[in-house]
């Protein structure tokens, strides 16, 4: 399947996915809007790797993994595998227990802003073909492709 | 093939689904002795508490058994099986014949006799749906409640009727709350926050008798009780397989394939006894992750296609008003060899606590800061030698940056 891909070497830290994230997540769909009067979660995270005093960064979001361990550990069943393979979490059903944090072994699950629910990346396909984390992306840090295609790449 | 599940929680209900995916033409038959789908079974005390609503916490989509053709009997409690003519007979005297048998019939409660219990009226466990509904008849703004047991049951039980009665009462006989998960200091964050919600605590000390409107605890303390909860413990629900001579320690025990000591029965989930990786240990490893992993194991095995079962170690993750707790791995060490980093902010009831021995990350317990939290349950499951990251672990907050770029970029595009 067609997944998110982070390359470190490309990645400035810049953060305007973790924005577009937001405001692809957000009711009125404009970055102003979504910054002044709603609290989105961003799916995606910038990640700091610091060594021998440079900084340099890297992107992460769900893996959307073929055997997730967060929905075998979701007591709640708010945690499920779509057909398309995309692992989404129905915020209805979903109690905060935390019990997918503690078992994603890549730490992409966080706490929602709202501190009741979990936040995860859903690939945001309803936003049209390309992730809004790839599509605005402006290095190329961010890929949206499948592993096949991936393997040629790297 | 006719493949029967006995029991339609986690294990049951991860079983089914494999063996879907296997086999797409056996006859898939789940029993369950409620009277409601599947649904999560930790969610009675949201369920109590009035956050979630029956159809909310049913644990499967609608079209889950459609979709997978699994049949499921509910109202179908199981009376007896005969294991030569490979029958199921049912209470309701409904018979179902298997070739592949799973028992998943998860935990019961464990109720210790209790000098005069039977004098009143309102005595529940609390595992069920059923007993979520029997407490909510009989509690309202004026009831005093008394809780025995502090463990994830009581103390889940407590959360979710502290708001709505006058008063509510735990007691036990450990000197601390979640004694089976928790050592004395971070059990004493907990209890401390807990305290702060209209929950008292009685510990050392437990229900010595009870009378028609009151509990007397060993220390002579007498509590008002309106309601009285018992939530010690659960055990393993072996009946089952103790009346057709399955061999049986403290769980039924299986072999790495999940089958019992009978061919072509299989079991999984809370009922079982578990290899714990870090103990090297047989124990009851009542978990729901561990239920779904051995469930969907099992149902591999029972459709031709063999996987082994590789063990499990404890982990927890639970919340109570607004504090949240991860724990894995061992946490109390009584032993020599143990390393133990604590990290605490008491005025924001905050902890970390990691256990290493021998250069590997052993156990761990978070309380309110528990981003990334499966990273370090992840270095447990892999036996990850600390001195190969990037950094050291007990002094900077854990990211995927503790590994070294190779294996971060492995991880990252390799997935689970």
């Amino acid at each position: 399947m067609k997944k998110v891909y982070a390359f470190e070497k490309n990645c400035l830290g810049c953060g305007l996915c973790e924005v577009y994230c937001r405001t692809a997540h957000s009711k009125s769909k404009d970055i102003i809007k979504t910054y002044k009067k709603e609290n989105v979660d961003s799916a995606i995270t910038i990640e700091e790797i610091e060594k021998n005093g440079v900084k340099t960064f890297f992107a992460l979001q769900c893996r959307h993994c073929a055997e997730p361990k967060c929905v075998q550990a979701c007591i709640s069943g708010a945690m499920y595998k779509d057909e398309n393979g995309i692992v989404r979490n129905i915020k209805e059903k979903c109690v905060g227990c935390q019990s997918c944090i503690m078992a994603c072994p890549f730490g992409a699950i966080k706490m929602s802003v709202s501190g009741t629910v979990i936040s995860k990346c859903d690939l945001c396909t309803e936003n049209g073909n390309e992730p809004a984390c790839v599509k605005n992306c402006p290095n190329g840090a961010l890929k949206f492709m499948d592993l096949e295609e991936d393997k040629k790449i790297r | 093939m006719n493949y029967l599940i006995i029991g339609n929680s986690c294990a049951g209900t991860s079983c089914a689904a494999e063996i879907r995916n296997i086999d797409k033409k056996g006859n898939i038959t789940i029993l369950s002795e409620e009277n409601f789908p599947a649904y999560g079974r930790p969610l009675i005390s949201y369920f109590l508490q009035g956050k979630q609503t029956l159809e909310t916490i049913k644990y499967k989509k609608e079209d889950f058994y459609t979709k997978n053709k699994i049949t499921v009997k509910l109202n179908s409690k199981v009376q007896s099986v005969n294991t030569t003519k490979k029958e199921v007979v049912c209470e309701n005297k409904e018979t179902y014949k298997y070739d592949k048998l799973l028992i998943a019939t998860g935990s019961i409660p464990f109720v210790p006799p209790v000098n005069g219990i039977e004098k009143h009226k309102n005595v529940y466990t609390f595992l069920n749906i059923e007993s979520v509904r029997n407490i909510q008849k009989v509690v309202n703004k004026n009831s005093d409640v008394v809780i025995i047991g502090a463990g994830l049951i009581g103390l889940k039980a407590a959360e979710a009727l502290a708001e709505q009665v006058k008063s509510v009462k735990v007691c036990d006989m450990a000197d601390r709350v979640m004694a089976s998960v928790l050592d004395k200091n971070t059990a004493s964050v907990i209890q401390n926050h807990i305290e702060k919600h209209n929950v008292t605590f009685y510990l050392s000390n437990t229900a010595k008798e009870v009378k028609e409107n009151s509990v007397i605890l060993a220390d002579g303390t007498e509590l008002n009780c309106d309601v009285l909860i018992m939530a010690v413990g659960v055990r393993p629900n072996i009946s089952i397989a103790k009346d057709i001579n399955i061999k049986i320690n403290r769980g039924i025990v299986v072999d790495k394939y999940m089958q019992t000591s009978i061919k072509d029965i299989y079991a999984a989930g809370d009922c079982v006894e578990s290899f714990d990786v870090l103990s090297e240990q047989n124990k009851i490893l009542a978990l729901w992750p561990n239920a779904f992993v051995q469930g969907k194991l099992a149902g591999s095995n029972m459709a031709g296609v063999t996987k082994e079962f590789t063990g499990a170690f404890p982990l927890n993750a639970i919340g109570f008003f607004g504090l949240h707790l991860i724990s894995a791995g061992i946490v109390d060490t009584k032993q020599d060899g143990y390393k133990v980093y604590i990290q605490k902010d008491d005025t924001k009831d905050l902890l970390k606590k990691l256990v290493i021995k021998d250069d590997k990350l052993e156990g761990f317990v978070l309380i309110n800061t528990n981003e990334r939290a499966g990273i370090y349950t992840s270095l447990i499951n892999d036996k990850t030698p600390l001195s190969s990251l990037n950094y050291d672990i007990t002094k900077q907050n854990i990211g995927l940056n503790v590994f070294s770029k190779d294996i971060r970029e492995n991880k990252i595009f390799g997935g689970i």
